[in-house]
């Protein structure tokens, strides 16, 4: 923890540290501040359809990987979090196209679907751990997936649900749904955010680190691992709505297992420690397919290169590599000093 | 519908097919329990060593005319060989890593599976019948091609399992696999076996392709299929046991049969997760396995 500054070194590391958090939190709500500020702004002087389809992406993928992330906190990793999504987004189509309900309560619904999917089977499957819970995901999310091409009366089976109108004729516009998406995507990450630093989120640590030694302090595990998960899943179900109304087209192939994997694969390459992980894995993942647009499979070849290296080396991921050459440094340092 | 189980026809056909699935199931879940049970990796990549065992077979027999059985022997070789590279690049960084082995190996699988869709395009590729008369006996017709598929099978499982009980190498694995740090104080090289663990494990898959590839077709996405597959059959029997890998093959590959004959491929589908969910739900450690 005694991370030194070069100037620092004389007055010891209790005087460093207390000059260093003032300092470093007002760095981080400068950058928040700042951040904000751009995301708000830039839409008004840049007007490319290109960029706001890709900033919409970002924004909307953002809350499945961060609810993902929550997820993932309480030391689980869910091989089917897109089947969530699916859930979600079928459940919102079907009810705004053939129903004709409101788009707010077709997502609203959608998220509600998703989330009772994961009471009912969430009691079941949060008992495993590790390998098991894994391993059951995987094969739950496949057969999520083969109901959604068999279920054809309700979700057109493999060739999915075209032309899902927008929200509304004033949504049709880019830049309108972009300010939509910035506002959903700030709701779901913010509440994910909240979360993880109440109360309930030290739990969800603690659940991780121990969960024998949390439930004996008096944790209520399985309730809040339940409870976590429920959460999880309806965040995700709440963004297949709202990317199905904007793709205008759902189908199968967009819940599969590879969907899934790209949720674990932005939340392994950010890192898992912290919320900064899965956003900045999501940028990450929106951005390099267009740099290597034409190069499908070259890019999944790259990302697989990325999740193996990560895993072999780095299990901090993009996040925990500031954190990573500090230490390296830090190490260097102490070499040298005699 | 069970009225079908009486004729004889039908009968023959679901036993025959219920073999040879069983038999290539075992082939691909015995690498798969072998990995974890000795290095604790779940291989997600197992279905790309099944992949380019079909591509193997598909090059040497179906282009360049081998004879069969040199063929299948050859192209497994022709797998599994290069494939100690991979052990050497990726592989050892995850031993006795299991959660990490989990998430790092899907890249690999990424990796192998794109690569593949790249030299070889998605299209689907057909491997001649090695054999293509009938058999008919009883009032039964076998296809002798899946006669040939099962023996081929069975020669190799006998193989596998000589080698397990009867070498000093095998009774050196089953140590490791039983606790690799005893193993160790024993004076046993456990990179060696480790190498040796990985090469038979591949070796089995790429084998197992090649029929595979034969039955349906190869491409790319091959590999998919026999990956789910080996998941269900060593939760089944018990994830690291053998015996139970075994097992498991055979009671996927009977009921994938019977169902699938009587009510169809997804019926058998359904039926195969949800008994493999309760049942690591109930006993995540299998039917043969060991609670931890």
């Amino acid at each position: 923890m005694a991370q030194q500054t070069g100037d620092g070194m004389t007055q010891g590391p209790a005087l460093a540290l207390a000059l260093r958090a003032p300092r470093s939190r007002a760095i981080k709500y400068g950058l928040s501040v700042a951040a904000a500020v751009f995301l708000l702004v830039w839409p008004l002087f840049v007007h490319d359809r290109f960029l706001y389809h890709m900033a919409i992406t970002l924004l909307l993928a953002a809350i499945g990987a961060s609810s993902l992330h929550l997820i993932i906190r309480t030391g689980h990793v869910s091989l089917c979090h897109a089947a969530f999504l699916g859930v979600g987004a079928y459940i919102c189509v079907n009810l705004v196209m053939r129903l004709k309900l409101p788009f707010a309560v077709g997502i609203l619904a959608g998220a509600g679907g998703a989330a009772l999917l994961a009471l009912a089977i969430g009691p079941i499957i949060l008992r495993l751990t590790g390998k098991y819970f894994v391993l059951v995901t995987f094969l739950f999310g496949e057969i999520v997936r083969m109901v959604f091409v068999d279920w054809q009366s309700l979700t057109g089976g493999a060739n999915g649900i075209l032309e899902i109108p927008p929200p509304s004729p004033f949504f049709a516009d880019p830049q309108h749904y972009y300010y939509l998406a910035l506002a959903l995507s700030a709701l779901c990450v913010g509440l994910c955010a909240r979360i993880l630093t109440s109360e309930i989120g030290r739990a969800i640590d603690s659940i991780r680190e121990g969960e024998q030694l949390a439930e004996c302090a008096g944790v209520p595990v399985i309730r809040i691992k339940v409870m976590v998960f429920v959460i999880a899943c309806g965040l995700v179900g709440f963004e297949g709505g709202v990317q199905a109304h904007y793709s205008h087209y759902v189908s199968p192939q967009a819940y599969s297992i590879t969907e899934s994997l790209n949720f674990i694969i932005i939340n392994v390459i950010g890192g898992m420690t912290s919320l900064v992980g899965p956003l900045l894995g999501t940028g990450f993942i929106v951005i390099t397919p267009e740099l290597l647009r034409g190069y499908v499979e070259l890019q999944q070849i790259i990302f697989g290169a990325i999740l193996i290296l990560v895993m072999a080396f780095l299990p901090g991921g993009l996040a925990g590599l500031g954190g990573r050459v500090q230490w390296l440094m830090g190490r260097a340092r102490g070499a040298m000093r005699p | 519908m069970l009225s079908l189980l009486s004729n004889p026809t039908i009968l023959g056909q679901i036993v025959v097919n219920g073999l040879s699935l069983s038999a290539i199931y075992v082939l691909v879940a015995l690498g798969f329990t072998l990995l974890f049970g000795i290095m604790r990796v779940v291989n997600f990549a197992h279905g790309e060593f099944v992949m380019l065992g079909g591509f193997a077979l598909y090059y040497l027999y179906g282009m360049l005319h081998l004879p069969w059985l040199l063929a299948l022997v050859l192209g497994a070789l022709a797998v599994a060989v290069p494939s100690l590279l991979l052990e050497w690049l990726v592989f050892r960084w995850f031993y006795q890593k299991m959660f990490q082995s989990m998430i790092g190996l899907l890249g690999l699988s990424m990796v192998l599976m794109f690569t593949g869709l790249l030299v070889w395009d998605a299209y689907e590729r057909n491997i001649p019948r090695a054999f293509d008369f009938m058999i008919k006996t009883h009032g039964v017709i076998l296809p002798a091609d899946r006669l040939v598929t099962i023996g081929a099978a069975l020669a190799t499982l006998g193989g596998f399992y000589l080698f397990m009980v009867h070498t000093r190498a095998g009774l050196a694995m089953r140590a490791a696999a039983q606790d690799v740090e005893i193993a160790e104080t024993q004076g046993i090289n456990t990179r060696r076996i480790y190498q040796l663990a990985f090469f038979v494990a591949i070796l089995l898959a790429a084998l197992a392709g090649g029929l595979y590839g034969q039955i349906y077709a190869v491409s790319p996405f091959m590999g998919e299929r026999p990956l789910l597959v080996a998941f269900v059959v060593v939760i089944l029997g018990g994830m690291g046991s053998i015996p139970g890998a075994a097992l498991g093959g055979v009671i996927l590959g009977f009921t994938e049969s019977v169902l699938g004959t009587l009510y169809g491929g997804s019926a058998a589908a359904y039926a195969s997760f949800s008994v493999v969910i309760l049942l690591l739900i109930f006993r995540p450690w299998g039917l043969l396995g060991t609670p931890e």
